[in-house]
């Protein structure tokens, strides 16, 4: 709402602005702490990974930035999140426009049961954002072409999306994730089910990506983060341990639990 | 070769004899189980069959319009209510001309169903030019009659315990000799109302009865039943008071459905002065009885919606309305669909709430919609089984095929509705 | 929640239907309500009551239905008791007009339909019923006195010395010598029907008060008495067999060493395959039961409210058709369903009596 938090903001400096700025962020399961005192900017159009050990805390922290954890009746977030210079744990803030500016692949590719095209078509449709038929279909088609999936799916874009490969499935849901033309894009761990060729195309299709978005992406694998990302944040066990440039977190981590860890001795 | 690879190791023998032994014990179950229904199948079959098909007697009958319609007028309610007995009591004379005595014509009329003359009465009242001619008219035979052309009346038995004498069977052998006997479609059965002769009594009024307060039971149950549903499960927080509700929704579920008709009875006619004995208040009756079991299945179902659904809906920035209609609710709805159907196929089997609200009553008149009076097919069976008429036996057994019916239809339906409604993923 | 609400109307209307000799206020309130929401007057004349009167009772609508141009009336078997609880909640249209009784009205029945503003009744006594105990015709017919159909079926049989024992005759033949030796079994119907009430007051308050003791207590400790004559033994001889006297027909088929009691009409339906006993040396038919030799016979009533008399239409039409010969007469149609009807001149008395509509006074 205010910016007057933005000598705050300074505290590692980046190519580019950041975009996203977690500070001193608590997140409650219940009476169990998953994420303990987290501060973290994430720069624009970047990719920043988070990487951690199974139950760091990483995805939990990449779901309180479009506010997935609400849906979850035990779980309490406090801190202060902003975006855009607002905090969207806000009193006034819509969580429903929050989640068209900031959309969200999952771990597993969730299409709707629908056809191809509606599931890309579902987001502009529900934000009112065509004005006609003509220019919804040309919205599906500039995101599938975007995803890198048109050319395989032109011809049968009535064919349900569950139809389609687990790496086209994981498109579709990154094209149904930019059809509403978001400004950051959240990753969960995307290509966890995909083999390497799938998840090559992915890596390629995120690097083209980042022109235009910015990309928070939860990965399990090292060699994934340091092939994408320009930012990495290490998490273990609930505490962000170190972020920074992916090559200095790789080459020289500042912290003895990131060394262990990216060597292979814990996670 | 490693004896750990071959099946005769007492290890692996052992092994593969259990499975064995388990399929057996399964085949068996499979089989007592569709034994025990073949037989019951099989019992109301061979003793229902029967009453599909009815005796008819051929009577030639005069129809004189000094006896019919002195005066000529030619009303229609004058027609229907003219005195047919003596026309078909001379026709049936003119096959047996030794009934002369009073008892003996007494006897000779009873040959045929009691019915025979008000439905010679519509015959004539839709086509008055019948009047004044002499035609061969197809009557219904009693129902003592039609035990016996269908061998269910031992002819060698003692004579004074049979309801048809030596004497009346002898009339009906001549009548057969004559080719003024045969059996039919059972047409009646199935387009009349309840009756106290067997021979007249059909399964129409009871059907439309069960039909009106299931779609009114439908109408209440499934809205209502999926709307809590939905609530529950997606909207309301998990706090104690949602718990209880829980608790009590599971408990109103094995709650005897006597107890629903105390209710309905309480509440329905008591309180609200609902009419008594119609679909509407046993179809609101049913309802609530229904609902628990709706409420529950749809949980289930909703529950078994896989959560990357919702998070992908949310994640777009779908609101939870629209997330919940434009995507859990539809696909949950086949399940939804078929939890209410079974529930209701359930509602459809009840007696026990009807009999609370006054829907287990001698009902003659085809209902005609929510408010009328009506009956339900297992009222109508429970009525039949404990008449004391022996015609009311095959009748009963009739009936129940009718509910059997009615029962495989509804669930073919379920099947039918989950097919589509999943095709269309 | 739900659950609350539900027990809570449900002990409402318990407390309702146990009310009914208070006569609460709410319920001459909605007694007495004339019009309702959903009903505009009605044209269909509704009847409840007993089981025994609903052959008859349906018969006689629906030939009525047939032969006027009136509706076909609505006729629910609720019992007797239920019937008049019914009958007397009220004037209205969610009220039956009509309710059959195989007994006769009590006099705490007849308050409380005064209390609900039903003062005029019209009683129709319509004829008799018998109640048989009947065997297997394959077995051989039973000679049986009042008294040994007591001492078959009673709780506690007196000893002989002025006191009581539990019941131990397990063979016919403990009872009466002349018996044959087979076991004793009875089938009969529970507690809740009419019949059973019928049997208790005729056949075992009969065979009862032949122990001239007993008949004493009558008067001087009617509870014990009661307790004597009414309690039905509960060891393997006396079998309830449900209200479905089909069922018990047929369960005697299957077994013909067992007696069942139940209602004439199925006697007189079934009398290819069961025989009724000779009870005090008279057999129960048609001819004994209505000149009332035969000793465990009921007259059967039911009863009209007279204020609906020219309110719901058909009401005169149905009592003309009930009281008619051809329907309650010596050799109406009713009789041929197993009412046993009254001789001619009782019969005309009756008829006469309800069409001029002479209301019902139990003094």
């Amino acid at each position: 709402m205010e910016k007057n938090n933005t000598e705050e903001a300074t505290a590692e400096t980046h190519a580019s602005a950041p975009i996203l700025i977690a500070r001193d962020v608590d997140v409650f399961y219940g009476k169990k702490q998953a994420i303990k005192n987290v501060s973290l900017d994430i720069p624009e159009n970047q990719i920043t990974a988070l990487i951690g050990p199974s139950g760091c805390g990483k995805s939990t922290f990449l779901r309180c930035f479009n506010r997935m954890n609400d849906s979850i009746d035990s779980c309490q977030v406090s801190g202060n999140i902003q975006f855009a210079g607002q905090d969207i744990y806000g009193p006034k803030v819509d969580v429903v426009a929050l989640r068209s500016r900031i959309g969200m692949v999952f771990q597993k590719a969730n299409p709707f049961p629908k056809s191809i095209f509606d599931n890309v078509a579902y987001g502009p449709r529900i934000h009112g954002l065509s004005e006609s038929k003509d220019h919804l279909e040309d919205i599906v088609i500039t995101s599938l072409r975007r995803a890198g999936l048109y050319d395989e799916v032109s011809d049968r874009l009535d064919e349900p999306g569950t139809s389609l490969s687990g790496g086209q499935q994981q498109r579709l849901c990154i094209a149904r994730a930019i059809a509403i033309d978001p400004q950051i894009i959240l990753m969960d761990e995307p290509c966890s089910a995909l083999d390497p060729i799938a998840t090559a195309i992915i890596e390629d299709l995120m690097d083209s990506m980042k022109e235009k978005y910015t990309i928070v992406i939860v990965t399990h694998s090292m060699q994934q983060a340091a092939r994408v990302s320009q930012q990495t944040a290490f998490f273990h066990l609930g505490e962000l341990v170190e972020s920074g440039d992916t090559e200095s977190i790789f080459t020289k981590p500042a912290q003895k639990q990131t060394q262990n860890y990216i060597s292979g001795r814990i996670g | 070769m490693p004896d750990y690879l071959l099946t005769t190791s007492p290890q692996m023998a052992k092994r593969h004899a259990r499975h064995l032994r388990f399929q057996w014990y399964g085949r068996v179950a499979i089989a007592v189980s569709i034994s025990f229904m073949l037989l019951m199948f099989t019992a109301i079959f061979v003793r229902g069959a029967g009453a599909f098909e009815k005796t008819m007697i051929a009577v030639d009958i005069e129809f004189a319009e000094a006896v019919i319609d002195p005066r000529g007028t030619r009303v229609e309610m004058d027609l229907k209510q003219g005195n047919y007995k003596p026309l078909i009591l001379s026709g049936l004379q003119e096959v047996v001309p030794s009934a002369t005595e009073r008892k003996e014509r007494n006897r000779l009329y009873k040959l045929v169903s009691g019915g025979a003359a008000f439905d010679l009465g519509e015959r004539v009242a839709a086509k008055p030019d019948m009047i004044g001619t002499t035609q061969r008219v197809w009557i219904a035979a009693s129902s003592e009659v039609d035990l016996y052309i269908k061998g269910k009346v031992d002819p060698e038995s003692d004579e004074a315990v049979r309801r048809l004498n030596d004497q009346d069977i002898a009339w009906v052998t001549t009548l057969q000799q004559e080719g003024r006997v045969k059996r039919k479609f059972n047409r009646v059965f199935f387009t009349s109302g309840d009756s106290r002769a067997p021979e007249m009594a059909g399964i129409l009024s009871a059907a439309l009865g069960s039909f009106f307060s299931l779609l009114v039971c439908f109408l209440i149950a499934f809205p209502l039943g999926i709307l809590t549903a939905v609530y529950l499960e997606e909207y309301a927080k998990k706090n104690l008071l949602t718990n209880l509700i829980e608790v009590n929704i599971n408990n109103l579920a094995a709650v005897p459905s006597i107890v629903f008709g105390l209710l309905g009875l309480a509440v329905f006619l008591n309180f609200f002065n609902l009419p008594r004995s119609t679909p509407l208040v046993g179809g609101m009756v049913l309802a609530l009885m229904t609902l628990p079991t709706i409420i529950i299945a749809s949980r289930s179902i909703l529950r078994s919606i896989p959560q990357s659904t919702r998070d992908a809906a949310m994640g777009l920035g779908a609101s939870k309305t629209q997330t919940t209609f434009h995507h859990v609710v539809p696909l949950a709805m086949p399940g939804m669909l078929t939890g209410t159907i079974l529930g209701m196929a359930r509602a459809l089997g009840e007696t026990a709430p009807l009999l609370m609200i006054g829907m287990v009553a001698f009902i003659v008149d085809i209902p005609k919609g929510i408010t009328d009076v009506a009956t339900s097919l297992p009222v109508q069976i429970f009525l039949w089984a404990d008449s004391p008429e022996k015609g009311f036996v095959e009748l009963t057994s009739a009936a129940i095929m009718v509910l059997l019916v009615f029962l495989i239809l509804m669930n073919l339906f379920a099947v039918y509705l989950r097919r589509r409604l999943e095709s269309r993923r | 929640m739900f659950k609350k609400i539900l027990l809570c109307s449900v002990a409402a209307f318990g407390l309702s239907a146990c009310g009914n000799g208070g006569g609460s206020a709410s319920d001459t309130s909605e007694g007495t309500a004339e019009t309702t929401p959903f009903t505009t007057g009605r044209d269909q004349i509704k009847i409840v009551g007993s089981s025994t009167v609903y052959p008859f009772a349906t018969t006689v609508a629906e030939n009525f239905g047939r032969s006027t141009s009136f509706k076909t009336p609505i006729v629910e078997a609720t019992g007797s008791g239920g019937g008049l609880k019914l009958f007397c909640s009220g004037l209205g249209d969610n009220f039956p007009d009509i309710t059959n009784a195989s007994r006769r009205i009590k006099a705490s029945e007849v308050k409380r339909c005064a209390e609900n503003g039903i003062t005029d009744i019209v009683e129709v006594k319509i004829g008799y019923d018998g109640i048989v105990v009947a065997n297997s015709t394959k077995s051989d017919r039973m000679e049986l006195t009042l008294r040994e159909l007591y001492l078959a079926l009673a709780k506690d049989v007196p000893d002989g010395n002025g006191g009581l024992k539990p019941n131990d005759y397990i063979y016919w033949s403990d009872i009466n010598p002349t018996f044959k030796s087979t076991k004793i079994e009875i089938m009969g119907p529970p507690p809740t029907s009419g019949t059973r009430d019928a049997f208790v007051e005729l056949a075992m308050e009969g065979g009862c008060q032949t122990f001239d003791w007993i008949k004493a207590l009558k008067e001087t400790d009617s509870d014990t008495y009661k307790a004597i004559c009414h309690a039905f033994r509960e060891d393997d001889s006396f079998i309830e067999a449900g209200e479905n006297d089909n069922l018990i027909v047929r369960k005697l088929n299957a077994n013909p060493n067992a007696l069942g009691i139940f209602g004439f009409g199925f006697l007189d339906q079934n009398g290819d395959s069961v025989q009724g006993s000779v009870i005090d040396g008279t057999p129960p038919t048609f001819e004994n039961i209505s000149d009332g030799t035969y000793p465990v016979s009921r007259s059967l009533y039911f009863y009209v409210k007279k204020d609906l008399v020219g309110t719901v239409p058909g009401i005169t039409e149905y009592l003309t058709e009930f009281t008619s010969v051809r329907a309650s007469g010596q050799d109406g149609y009713l009789s041929e369903k197993g009412l046993i009807p009254m001789n001619v001149d009782e019969h005309a008395q009756w008829q006469s009596q309800v069409l001029a509509l002479e209301t019902l006074s139990l003094n």
